[in-house]
């Protein structure tokens, strides 16, 4: 059964049905079972109220344009534990809002600025939500070159999140002052792939990772460069790109720009060698020497992506066929709890898929004689009243009140369940599900993704990711590692397939479309963002816009508790996560472990993380862009 | 005589009520005769990305001067008022341009972030003067407050003044 949570029941044909003889079958669903729990704010002040070493902590947010996300803890420092976590989204920026009424088109260039780096996904999403609704298919190039655009995004973004962002926090600059005996350890330890990335020892390892000055932060920058001229020659512009259309690319391709985008990508063959072997490295070495840093940001391996990187043969940009061209992507969909691959299917996905709204600043747009607008998909299949296609945004702003409401992140859930979003969601569905399309670089094993990066002034390597037995702050990270080598790859399927297209004189990008002006029209972008799992709902009416919704990595990530007192994936990683910090109970605790736990999401927020003790209480403070709590 | 470049660029939020002045205000300037020399840009994106925008000019086309103006919150400033100032090339210690640099990289778009970073990394040139506006309203939504939209037109004027200037004097 796909779902244990939902109301919804599939036939002997598989076709899914809402359960019989329940008047209001979404309401009557049971809490999902076997759930992680907050403790009740009752259990909580106890603790505290007996406790001297129990500290319950308020983290005031960076105040900023951008918004902010305020984490607030309360952490036994005597059994070094995080007791309550709560993830706080304080900003509502409200494109949403801002969409309704206006021609969907603008959504393209509107939603892309829900980011300052990821742009371009928006703008993506937003570009497939129309063709859906509007019955525009683009042509093979223009599928082709949107696929490489997004890849370049993508390697733009990998390298930025493990050396500027995560990297650090396994830099020498950090772990010798936090884990002095950790970085002696290190300085001990060779390094198993030294051959492949050059550093002997873990500590030299670590000392270029120190931020600023390290050469591993320096050569990423590098990297990004490159991964923003070659998405410039497609896009016109990083991070908000001029040339993504309903119907594919305005962009003129020629071989010469592809020439120049392969002179770029070609350098990420032999970083994409370094950097799985870099982290690979790290991860091992933290777990021999502690085995219980693989609970630093542990959860439980409940993921949900809906897949990227469509096959020209397969798209067709119908609501109806999203199973078959969904299927034949490049990175397979998937919801996945507890690690087992539940379901590739994009309109189960669809379908399981609600948001809440009981610890967020909106208003409820259910009962009191609200209509379901939508009772099922346009394929016919049931819809719960919570779906995005049928969620009105009512911002309701109020005071934080943890038994309440306290974040403008929404609750979103899949079939109840807390899910992550992420780049190794994809990593891990594709790999289980084997239905990557055939090809000369990368193979899905059923419980690994095998690379094969071609030469460059390194050997051809095959590069293997395991499906995690556990999974962590550190097995996130190595595997955003073996997504970069997986992303060039990808690309190099689709530089291939576009110079095949251009030399038998295929040169068209896109097609030309209208929006009709008449009928309902329903329409959702099913993409990714270098974060993962990214969705757009659309609703036209006659033309405009009458129902908007976005679901963001950093929405089913940064989420609060739900209606059930299960924990969004921030709170639930971070409560599992033991404090390991060799100074903790001094003035230079830093928190670095809740650190790692959050920044391994790879947040599209950014944590400032400055953490610091102050009287032994932990005072952090945790900030966030817009992309990701909007509505 | 080498030609002289300026870019005036636009920091804030679209659709964010004060925060979106700059864009109003570029608007405003791409339909008043500024003379050759100046480029307007959006500049509101990760500061990494800006940098390398900038570093990206061709040789011949590298910005000798930049007018960035910006909404930004400042204590004890009125709703609307605007500063003016040359910006004066001080980096904080690495710390800090780190911490700059993990927001930049997580999609903060920020004024102060920005010229720490661009400035860190050598993307300016010697000559930038900042334009600040102080916001009153701070939702989602596009109309600007009464104080700001009063404040707009003085900020166009004066840009314009700044470019019109700079022409002249190279």
């Amino acid at each position: 059964m796909c779902f244990k949570n939902l109301p919804v029941e599939f036939d002997e044909r598989g076709q899914p049905f809402l359960r019989g003889g329940i008047p209001d079958p979404y309401t009557a669903a049971t809490a999902p079972a076997n759930v992680p729990l907050q403790l009740s704010q009752e259990q909580v002040e106890e603790l505290v109220r007996r406790n001297g070493h129990v500290k319950s902590v308020d983290f005031d947010p960076v105040t900023r344009v951008a918004g902010a996300l305020a984490f607030h803890a309360v952490a036994d420092l005597k059994e070094g534990r995080v007791l309550e976590a709560r993830s706080v989204a304080t900003l509502f920026r409200g494109y949403e809002v801002i969409m309704v009424g206006r021609d969907p088109r603008d959504a393209i260039f509107i939603t892309s600025r829900a980011c300052g780096v990821c742009g371009g996904v928006h703008s993506t999403c937003s570009a497939l939500a129309i063709e859906m609704a509007i019955d525009c298919v683009p042509p093979p190039l223009g599928i082709l070159v949107r696929n490489l655009a997004l890849s370049l995004e993508f390697l733009y973004d990998h390298p930025l999140h493990l050396h500027l962002l995560a990297g650090p926090d396994y830099s020498a600059a950090i772990v010798e002052p936090t884990n002095p005996a950790l970085f002696a350890r290190a300085k001990r330890t060779e390094a198993p792939h030294a051959e492949v990335h050059g550093y002997r020892t873990i500590a030299a390892l670590m000392e270029d990772l120190n931020p600023l000055s390290g050469k591993l932060y320096v050569e990423a920058l590098h990297m990004t460069r490159l991964a923003r001229e070659a998405y410039v020659l497609i896009c016109g512009k990083y991070p908000h790109p001029q040339t993504i259309v309903p119907g594919g690319m305005s962009s003129t391709i020629t071989l010469t720009v592809m020439n120049e985008m392969f002179v770029r990508l070609s350098q990420f063959f032999d970083y994409s060698k370094k950097i799985a072997s870099i982290w690979d490295d790290l991860t091992e070495f933290f777990y021999e020497a502690n085995p219980r840093y693989k609970d630093v940001g542990r959860r439980r391996a409940n993921m949900i992506d809906t897949g990227i990187f469509d096959h020209p043969d397969a798209y067709d940009a119908s609501y109806k066929n999203a199973d078959a061209w969904g299927n034949r992507r490049w990175a397979t969909p998937g919801a996945i709890v507890d690690g087992e691959l539940r379901t590739t299917d994009l309109h189960t996905i669809n379908m399981g898929l609600e948001e809440f709204v009981e610890h967020s600043y909106y208003d409820e747009w259910t009962g009191d004689g609200q209509r379901q607008r939508f009772a099922t998909d346009p394929a016919g299949k049931p819809l719960s009243p919570y779906h995005p296609w049928n969620k009105i945004t009512k911002p309701r702003p109020e005071g934080q009140n943890w038994k309440e409401k306290y974040t403008w992140d929404t609750a979103p859930r899949w079939d109840r369940l807390g899910m992550e979003a992420g780049c190794y969601s994809r990593l891990w569905s594709t790999a289980v599900a084997q239905k990557l399309p055939k090809n000369p670089f990368i193979e899905a094993t059923g419980h690994s993704l095998k690379v094969r990066v071609p030469k460059g002034a390194l050997p051809e390597m095959d590069l293997e990711w395991h499906v995690p037995a556990v999974w962590n702050a550190f097995e996130r990270n190595r595997a955003r590692a073996h997504c970069v080598a997986f992303t060039s790859m990808v690309a190099m399927n689709n530089w291939m397939a576009a110079m095949d297209r251009l030399k038998n004189g295929d040169t068209r990008t896109s097609v030309p479309f209208e929006i009709p002006k008449t009928g309902e029209r329903l329409g959702v972008g099913f993409w990714g963002a270098g974060r993962g799992y990214l969705t757009h709902h659309l609703v036209l009416d006659r033309g405009a816009v009458s129902n908007y919704q976005i679901v963001t990595p950093s929405t089913w990530n940064a989420s609060p508790t739900d209606r059930w007192g299960q924990p969004g994936p921030y709170e639930e990683a971070v409560m599992n996560t033991p404090l390991l910090e060799e100074t903790l109970g001094t003035e230079e605790f830093r928190g670095i472990d809740v650190l790692r736990a959050i920044r391994s999401f790879d947040p599209c927020m950014p944590c400032t993380t400055h953490i610091h003790s102050d009287a032994g209480v932990i005072t952090r403070e945790v900030n966030t862009c817009a992309c990701g709590v909007d509505g | 005589m080498a030609r002289s470049l300026t870019l005036v660029g636009a920091l804030g939020y679209r659709n964010l009520r004060d925060h979106s002045v700059a864009f109003e205000v570029l608007e405003r300037l791409s339909e008043a005769d500024l003379g050759p020399g100046v480029v307007l840009e959006d500049v509101s994106y990760n500061p990494i990305a800006v940098v390398q925008w900038l570093q990206a000019q061709p040789a011949d086309q590298q910005f000798d001067r930049v007018i960035v103006v910006s909404s930004i919150e400042r204590a004890g400033r009125a709703p609307g008022a605007v500063s003016v100032y040359e910006w004066d090339r001080v980096v904080p210690c690495d710390a800090l341009v780190q911490q700059a640099v993990t927001e930049a990289v997580t999609g903060i778009i920020s004024l102060d972030n920005t010229l720490v970073i661009a400035g860190y990394f050598g993307a300016l040139p010697a000559a930038v003067t900042i334009v600040e506006i102080e916001p009153l309203e701070h939702e989602y939504g596009d109309h600007l407050s009464a104080e700001v939209m009063h404040a707009m037109g003085s900020v166009v004027t004066l840009v314009r003044d700044m470019v019109h200037e700079r022409s002249l004097g190279a």
